[in-house]
């Protein structure tokens, strides 16, 4: 019977080694990301299959050990010698005491780090993995996932059944594992059917689930190592392995969990829960309700509730149903995989945006500048340029090749909004329709760019490239079969590069100062015009004055002379000589008058006529002393 | 017993499904299917619809998507026929035309590979193309030298001959330039005459303006002298028009000429000393003849 044991472990081992590599090259083979999760638990299994089958041998070499021990003591009826404990009596009892004591806990921290550096490296491969499974490998590799599982599961449900009995228990970890091992790489084969049939995705998300098992192992582990230090060591009473992981027990026998949930009852309520007809009941009913889980979840795939805002395809295996769309409201149909149903937003407005990516950063911006990035990711477009060049002061050659170039570089922000009209096309006319309408419309931006003019863009051309735009857009989406209706274009944002937008804005600037000093000059030119207005008006009434001055004063003179002509005529000389000594006085009454009373006409007098600066001073009689 | 019933129909469903995994195949509405037997085509290619099939290894299916693919090329630099770098990238739109021949040409039908081997057909015929054009055929505001259009045309018929010279399967459904842009070094010396063409603007409006404030003053100054000078015409005439009519009383001092001319003398003289004048009168001159006779200082009296 002990012989047996260890020809079980071998067998454990041997079949765990097996399908490990099997698995491994099946793996490898269809690139599975589960499948590698599948395989490095294996391997923990061949680890473990191995330490109780090592253990398993120590225990039946102290057996013997023992038997020979008992057997010797027997013939010489001497039992004093072989009471003794030492080490060199019982060689095979103190190797297994030795490897319990170290290689146990060491193996199970080895374990631990597998477990926990496995989950995680595993874990970040497959975040960074990008190339999937091989569709056209997914049939042989489901076989023989199959078979492995199948394998397994025969010979670990035959070896945690023996591993019950006492005697057996060192089978136990290995067992479990296999029996664990049969389901996971079952799984493992759904998976890769799920690959296979419609679900890509269910490969990657088994392998996560697998990386989290294998977490949750290594966190037993060390629960364990921690515990087994403060664990009581009662003398006779057997330990279970560190080794043996309870979670892969209850993984590869799920039933146990009924058996100590039902021992844990029966200790509490202190009378046989176990033995109730209710549990009893419940224990007998489990798969049928699984079952009927099952069946509940192929019967939902039968109804299908297509929500407002959307569109369903409907395919019958594989093919287009009769009536292939579905309207929003309940569709009864066939179980999967018969019928299949794929929903698309058809009512709802979607949008994409070209020459920028949109950020919360310039959503929250309250003034959009042309100096400033509006969002933080901008592109430059070409666009043409009627401006000649003129740049005469650059030399390198870069240079001189724009120079030649009539481009100039704009950047644009235009959302885009559309919607689904034709699901059918939408749907089954291109691979991937919403980056074809993304290509379509950047396509159809740069085109329109191209042959455009930078100066007539930021301008007067906008009205015109909203409406050349979305003409054009909508009629290559028509072309390429997209189903779609182009709703809206909106060409928001037009400007320069930030980098030259400043030099944009002095032009405007600029602009304003000419207009400024148009402005002064105006203003001036008014003043000019309205002073000489002023001054001719003001030169002609003086004329005008002048005039009248002249007429009036010499009809006066006239009139006064015609009186004068009697007074003459009346006394000549009285007259004459009265008019000028009348004058006289008056006229000569503010000038100096030197009168000379001289006989001796041959006289020189000298007068000093030079004009004085201080005439006032020099003018002063001075008294003189003289006597 | 009830149990094992239980266990009998889980087991007959799961190999029922296990079977028909096994011995049937669906090719969705969208897809075509080949299938291999023994590693050689055999049939036509599958609609879609249920089809049987033998497990593997003895037949192998291989599912094609139908509909038209799109990928967008690399954003790449060439050098244009005017020596410009110049970089474009461009999206296709292929379809798998022949499943057979696909799965031929590329190992295990893939996708993958498939837009490997065009991308490298369409590098091929863009830097060809490119460099057999200018700039500004490229990018060109007089719409009637841009040549988008065609080359456009140019690169996705070099694409399709290429194809259909090595027979791959597959067919360029449509293709279209999607970016243009210039080398990081090449942009900032487009930047560069962008700022340049704006002071140009700068300059201009700065000193056209100054130009035309002077020829607004200057134009203000003419009209303004013109206004004046007609304005002292005007004055001229009218002053003159008075002393036309002061002169008609000249008739009246006619009458008597001799005393005219003496008024006019007196008058003369009287405005002639209104000023500061400094005079010298001997003792002859009226009034001053009265001093005639009066004792002196002078020597001899």
């Amino acid at each position: 019977m002990e012989r047996n044991v260890q020809k079980h472990g071998l067998v454990n081992l041997a079949a765990a080694l097996v399908i490990f590599l099997a698995a491994f090259g099946a793996t490898l083979y269809v690139n599975s990301q589960a499948g590698q999760a599948a395989s490095l638990f294996l391997g923990l299994g061949v680890l473990v299959a191995f330490a109780s089958w090592f253990q398993m041998r120590l225990e039946e070499n102290e057996r013997l050990e023992k038997l020979e021990v008992e057997e010797l003591a027997r013939r010489r009826g001497e039992t004093t010698l072989f009471e003794s404990k030492d080490a060199e009596v019982f060689p095979a009892q103190r190797a297994r005491e030795q490897f319990e004591k170290f290689f146990v806990p060491g193996f199970s921290v080895l374990l631990l780090l597998l477990e926990g550096g496995g989950a995680y490296l595993l874990w970040r491969w497959i975040s960074q993995t990008t190339s999937g499974m091989a569709p056209e490998r997914a049939m042989p590799a489901l076989a023989f996932f199959g078979i492995f599982a199948l394998v397994l599961f025969l010979v670990g449900r035959f070896s945690v059944t023996i591993a019950r009995l006492e005697q057996h228990r060192l089978l136990r970890p290995g067992a479990s594992f296999l029996l664990a091992g049969a389901y996971i790489c079952f799984v493992t084969a759904l998976g890769i059917a799920g690959v296979k049939t419609e679900f890509p995705r269910i490969d990657a998300y088994l392998a996560r689930a697998l990386c989290v098992l294998l977490g949750l192992m290594a966190a037993e582990t060390f629960l364990t190592l921690l515990l087994e230090i403060y664990r009581p060591r009662v003398k006779g009473k057997v330990a279970r392995p560190l080794y043996d992981s309870r979670l892969v027990g209850l993984l590869a026998q799920p039933e146990s969990l009924f058996t100590t949930a039902a021992q844990a009852l029966d200790y509490q309520f202190g009378f046989k829960v176990s033995e109730t007809w209710f549990f009893q009941m419940l224990r007998r009913s489990l798969p049928v309700l699984f079952l009927a889980q099952l069946a509940a979840l192929l019967l939902s795939t039968c109804v299908v509730f297509i929500d407002p805002g959307e569109q369903g395809v409907l395919e019958h295996f594989g093919r287009l149903a009769a009536r292939p769309v579905l309207e929003p409201g309940g569709h009864l149909l066939w179980p999967w995989p018969i019928d299949k149903v794929r929903r698309y937003r058809t009512g709802q407005i979607q949008t994409f945006e070209v020459g920028y990516v949109p950020d919360a950063q310039s959503q929250a911006a309250k003034t959009l500048l042309w100096s400033v990035a509006h969002y933080t990711t901008e592109v430059n477009f070409l666009v043409g340029n009627r401006q000649p060049a003129t740049l005469t002061n650059q030399t390198d050659n870069s240079r001189d090749q724009v120079k030649m170039a009539p481009i100039g570089l704009i950047d644009i922000s235009i959302p885009i909004q559309y919607q689904i009209t034709n699901v059918l096309d939408w749907a089954y006319q291109i691979a991937n329709p919403t980056n074809l309408l993304k290509d379509v419309a950047t396509h159809e931006v740069v085109r329109f760019l191209a042959g455009s003019d930078l100066n007539s863009v930021l301008s007067e051309s906008r009205v015109e490239a909203t409406r050349l735009l979305s003409e054009r857009i909508q009629n290559d989406a028509d072309r390429h079969r997209l189903g779609v209706k182009i709703l809206f274009v909106g060409v928001q944002d037009l400007h320069p590069p930030v980098k030259v937008a400043g030099d944009y804005e002095n032009v405007v600037a600029a602009e304003q100062e000419r207009i400024a000093t148009n402005n002064f000059a105006h203003a001036d030119a008014i003043q000019t015009n309205a002073l000489a207005d002023a001054q001719a008006f003001a030169d002609v009434n003086q004329a005008q004055a002048v005039r009248q001055q002249t007429e009036l004063s010499a009809f006066a003179r006239a009139d006064l002379f015609t009186n004068q002509i009697a007074a003459y005529e009346a006394a000549p000389s009285v007259y004459r000589q009265r008019v000028y000594f009348q004058m006289f006085p008056e006229a000569t009454a503010n000038s100096r008058k030197y009168i000379l009373l001289v006989t001796n006409t041959h006289d020189v007098v000298i007068f000093d006529l030079e004009d004085k600066i201080r005439e006032d001073l020099l003018n002063l009689n001075v008294p003189t002393n003289s006597p | 017993m009830k149990r094992n019933f239980i266990t009998l129909i889980t087991a007959a469903v799961l190999i029922i499904i296990f079977v028909l995994l096994l011995f049937t195949f669906q090719v969705r509405y969208s897809e075509v299917a080949v299938v291999t037997t023994f590693g050689r085509i055999t049939g036509a290619p599958r609609e879609p619809g249920l089809h049987l099939r033998w497990p593997w290894p003895i037949q192998q299916v291989y599912k094609f998507d139908q509909r038209t693919q799109n990928f967008d090329d690399k954003f790449s630099e060439n050098l244009t026929g005017d020596s410009i770098t110049l970089l474009s990238s461009v999206y296709v739109g292929w379809r798998i035309s022949d499943p057979a021949a696909f799965l031929n040409s590329f190992r295990n039908g893939s996708v993958a590979a498939a837009q490997s081997q065009l991308q490298s057909i369409l590098t091929s015929a863009k830097s060809a193309v490119v460099g057999s054009n200018t700039l500004a055929d490229f990018v060109n505001a007089d719409t009637k030298q841009l040549r988008f259009d065609q080359i456009q045309n140019e690169i996705e018929q070099m694409v399709q001959d290429e194809l259909q010279t090595n027979s791959y399967g597959i067919q360029v459904v449509f293709l279209g330039i999607k970016q243009l842009g210039l080398p990081e070094s090449v942009t900032q010396a487009v930047f560069d005459r962008m700022k340049a063409e704006r002071n140009i603007l700068i300059s201009q409006a700065q000193n056209e303006g100054q130009k035309e404030a002077i020829m607004i003053r200057a134009n203000a100054d003419r009209q303004a002298n013109i206004t004046l000078a007609n304005a002292r015409a005007e004055a001229t005439r009218i002053e003159g028009e008075g002393v036309a009519e002061a002169a008609q009383t000249l008739r009246i001092f006619q009458q008597n000429p001799d005393l005219a001319v003496f008024l006019l003398r007196v008058n003369a003289l009287q405005q002639s000393l209104n000023q500061k004048s400094t005079l010298i009168f001997d003792q002859r001159t009226p009034p001053f003849d009265l001093f005639q006779g009066i004792p002196t200082n002078m020597p001899g009296h």
